[in-house]
């Protein structure tokens, strides 16, 4: 059996959040999906179970990595 | 209800995922409404099969995820629209508790909108359009009163063309009949739940696998 690709594109987010002001935002998790709103409604759904002050998400082609775990620093 | 049956069904996980938590999302909704209209004054109704007021589009199970895109890129629109002009009405009760209800919708209606957008779902669209727009009513019929005395911030024509603003399509093509309107259930076609969807509601379905006695 095949897989069949429900959208002809998507790309990935990472998932921020904070539950105090004072606290640094944290990875959370990561959705993929064709488009922000989307990718919007299914952090929501997705990450939403603790009381969060704060939430955002990221394009992960948006993040620019200077090193990898592994690779000496630059 | 009709949400929670596709959290097992949608297209992906995340949709599966979303579709259980917009379900969950509305309880909460009905029972802040139910508990408002309590408040009001209003008498509760009896939980039998032709008290339910629902559009038709939810009398059965949706057997295609078009049905499901469209019931939440217009269904739930015109629910929002309603409980927006509600929230911006003069009753204090509802602009004070309806407010978390529209934050929340604000992602049911991002998910419909970019899944109307992937979807080829037109004849379903056109249906639940069809469904809201009877759904509001007829212009100077009881919302447009509503409107007139404050409670509702918006008439009909107004929450017709948000609607329209939201969902993007072509206005329906045929003409609704309003004399077969039911301005109680806000219905033209007769019908409504099935036996299963009732027992799913009233929770009888679960009681099967109750242990005896329990």
């Amino acid at each position: 059996m095949g897989f069949v690709r429900v959208h002809d594109e998507v790309q990935e987010y990472e998932v921020f959040a904070r539950k105090t002001r004072l606290e640094p935002l944290r990875q959370v998790g990561a959705v993929v999906a064709p488009d922000d709103e989307l990718a919007m409604a299914y952090a929501r759904a997705t990450y939403d179970e603790e009381r969060w002050v704060e939430m955002m998400i990221v394009p992960k082609a948006a993040v620019i990595q200077l090193w990898a775990p592994g690779e000496a620093e630059a | 209800m009709r949400y929670a049956e596709w959290c097992i069904a949608a297209p992906t996980l995340e949709a599966d995922i979303a579709a259980a938590a917009m379900g969950l999302d509305d309880i909460g909704h009905s029972r802040v409404l139910y508990g408002s209209l309590r408040e009001l004054g209003t008498p509760d109704v009896p939980d039998d099969p032709g008290s339910y007021a629902n559009v038709p589009y939810l009398d059965r199970p949706w057997t295609d995820w078009t049905a499901f895109v469209a019931a939440n890129g217009v269904l739930d629109s015109a629910f929002t629209l309603m409980i927006e002009a509600l929230a911006g009405g003069n009753v204090e009760v509802l602009r004070s508790r309806l407010k978390k209800m529209l934050q929340e919708e604000r992602y049911h209606a991002m998910h419909g909108r970019s899944w109307l957008r992937e979807s080829r779902a037109a004849s379903a669209v056109d249906q639940a359009r069809r469904d809201a727009i009877v759904w509001i009513g007829p212009e100077d019929g009881d919302v447009d009163e509503l409107h007139g005395k404050g409670i509702l911030s918006l008439g009909v024509r107004e929450l017709r063309r948000r609607l329209d603003e939201q969902v993007s399509g072509a206005p329906a093509s045929t003409p609704i009949d309003w004399k077969a309107w039911d301005p109680v259930r806000r219905r033209i076609v007769a019908g409504g739940i099935d036996e299963l969807t009732l027992n799913m509601l009233q929770g009888l379905a679960e009681k099967r696998y109750m242990p005896a006695g329990a």
